[in-house]
């Protein structure tokens, strides 16, 4: 059995060619394990969690904690806050934490190469409280200019910092951002959304404040992922989103809120996805990510050679170790969206656009690029079929 | 639907492709059916918002009928605009209010009328017939 054995979606054909999915960094195939037991939850133990004290109830609530202890499990960490993803994680950070601990003048740190998930919420906080919004440049090689990072630190209460880039696959230093920023008394999130797939993170091993993540980047379900929290910072949360599951008591004069990390996870919780996403996790623990990364690496790296050997192809990162298997690229003459749209008539996926990333784009003085991305089921093969099919379309169409 | 028959013609013309690919070819020869937009003529107000290409549309209303003139710098979008030209060019401003957008389905050149930033030939429809009901 391969790991492409799991994925009943790498069956089927795409404008009748076998599909090719290279678009892992957007999201990522669900092994049948994980399908399975989402519609083996919604068939014999769906009911709401936490209160009612029937057996479909606790089932349910079995089912939904046992995806909080998986990822306690999973990154070594205490606090686990199930979120609908690494966005509500974010504005949960923002709106959880910052707006009861920054005032107006106290500066948020971030980089140009942050997704638009890890800017417009401190945007938004900025024009409500009058943080300062500080951006990072980026060095000639597109990584993060750690002198102007280092300068950016005085007075800064928080860096907010991509852990591996959407666009450009490249890994942040981030144990030596948490190390300078620490050492400078700011707290540190990591926007790890694209990093998580690719790497055994621990959280406690690793120090940072906060992480962000989603369960459908690491072939989980879609709609689910969680914040990691350190005790001290979590201590210093308040409830955002107030609702039912989050309180203790309710009163007209007034509410106490839960203790654990339900106080921020207000209203009906995502009960099949966290089902689901336990399930990923499991199948998770039977690969080794490492050995896989290092593969996916090597086709990447690949890739991108062959792509800069195409006449007119410009390819952005550099695919050093620890960055992930993804190469963006644009061409001087087909436009990304007809490249996208030419490759899927041969059923090859790829995503096209400004990755909602457009500070980044600015900096590459582009409108948008295409890009491939590879997770544990793409093969080089894949990757050779990508190749021959674009120097055709680049011949024909340029 | 009943389509206008210059806009039917095309329909079966790509109702004979099998290939997927050369179904896009064709949809790029239809670029050259759009009266062209100059670079200099391109300006943010005849831009197409919210697309991935850069796309810009002038419509003009001479003799109650509407013609349009435009330029992309995705040959693929400018092709959809092609195709509009042949839906639009000519005819009164309640044939272009008629017209509905699921004609490309009908020829497979898209497989969805969502409104996103994917989905640029639905923003262009929905900016023309907008601009041509401004024009009644």
């Amino acid at each position: 059995m391969s790991i492409r054995d799991d994925f009943p979606i790498l069956n089927r054909k795409v404008n009748g060619e076998s599909l090719v999915y290279l678009d892992n960094a957007a999201t990522t195939q669900k092994p049948q394990i994980v399908i399975t037991a989402m519609n083996d939850y919604y068939q014999n133990s769906n009911a709401n969690v936490h209160r009612a004290v029937h057996t479909l109830a606790g089932e349910a609530t079995e089912g939904y904690e046992a995806c909080r202890n998986e990822l306690k499990n999973w990154f070594n960490a205490g606090r686990v806050i199930i979120t609908s993803g690494t966005t509500e994680s974010i504005n949960l950070v923002a709106h959880a934490w910052a707006r009861a601990n920054l005032v107006a003048g106290d500066a948020v740190i971030l980089t140009e190469m942050e997704h638009h998930s890890d800017i417009v919420p401190w945007q938004l906080l900025a024009q409500d409280i009058g943080i300062e919004l500080r951006f990072v440049s980026l060095n000639e090689d597109l990584t993060l200019d750690l002198d102007a990072f280092e300068a950016s630190l005085v007075g800064a209460k928080l860096v907010a910092c991509v852990h591996t880039s959407n666009v450009l696959g490249i890994r942040n230093p981030i144990e030596k951002i948490i190390e300078m920023s620490h050492a400078n008394g700011a707290k540190v999130l990591l926007d790890s959304a694209q990093a998580v797939p690719h790497e055994k993170i621990d959280f406690k091993d690793l120090d940072a404040d906060f992480l962000a993540c989603s369960a459908h980047k690491m072939c989980g379900p879609t709609g689910i992922g969680c914040l990691l929290v350190k005790e001290d910072s979590f201590n210093q949360m308040q409830p955002f989103m107030g609702g039912g599951d989050m309180i203790q008591t309710v009163t007209i004069s007034g509410s106490t809120y839960q203790e654990n990390e339900h106080k921020f996870e207000a209203g009906t919780p995502r009960i099949a996805e966290g089902v689901g996403w336990a399930a990923a996790l499991k199948w998770l623990s039977k690969i080794d990510l490492h050995s896989e990364h290092l593969r996916l690496l090597e086709i990447a790296r690949w890739t991108a050679q062959q792509i800069k050997d195409i006449p007119g192809m410009t390819v952005f990162g550099r695919h050093a170790d620890g960055d992930s298997a993804v190469v963006s690229f644009i061409h001087d003459s087909v436009h990304p969206e007809d490249m996208a749209r030419l490759l899927d008539a041969r059923g090859i996926a790829i995503r096209t656009g400004h990755h909602c990333a457009q500070p980044l784009m600015q900096r590459l003085g582009v409108e948008g690029t295409m890009r491939v991305s590879f997770y544990l089921y793409n093969n080089q093969a894949e990757a050779e079929l990508l190749i021959e099919t674009m120097k055709g379309i680049v011949e024909r169409f340029s | 639907m009943t389509w206008p028959p210059a806009l039917q013609e095309v329909i079966d013309e790509f109702s004979e492709i099998e290939d997927a690919m050369e179904r896009l070819e064709v949809l790029m020869d239809f670029a050259e059916e759009v009266d062209e937009l100059s670079e200099e003529e391109w300006s943010d107000e005849n831009l197409v918002k919210g697309c991935q290409s850069r796309a810009h549309v002038v419509l003009e209303k001479r003799d109650n009928t509407i013609w349009m003139r435009a330029a992309a710098d995705s040959k693929m979008v400018q092709g959809l605009m092609g195709i509009l030209t042949i839906a639009v060019n000519g005819g009164t401003v309640e044939q272009v209010l008629e017209l509905t957008p699921d004609f490309v389905l009908e020829m497979k050149v898209l497989n969805t009328l969502t409104p996103s930033r994917s989905n640029g030939f639905r923003t262009m429809f929905d900016m023309i017939q907008k601009t041509v009901k401004e024009m009644k």
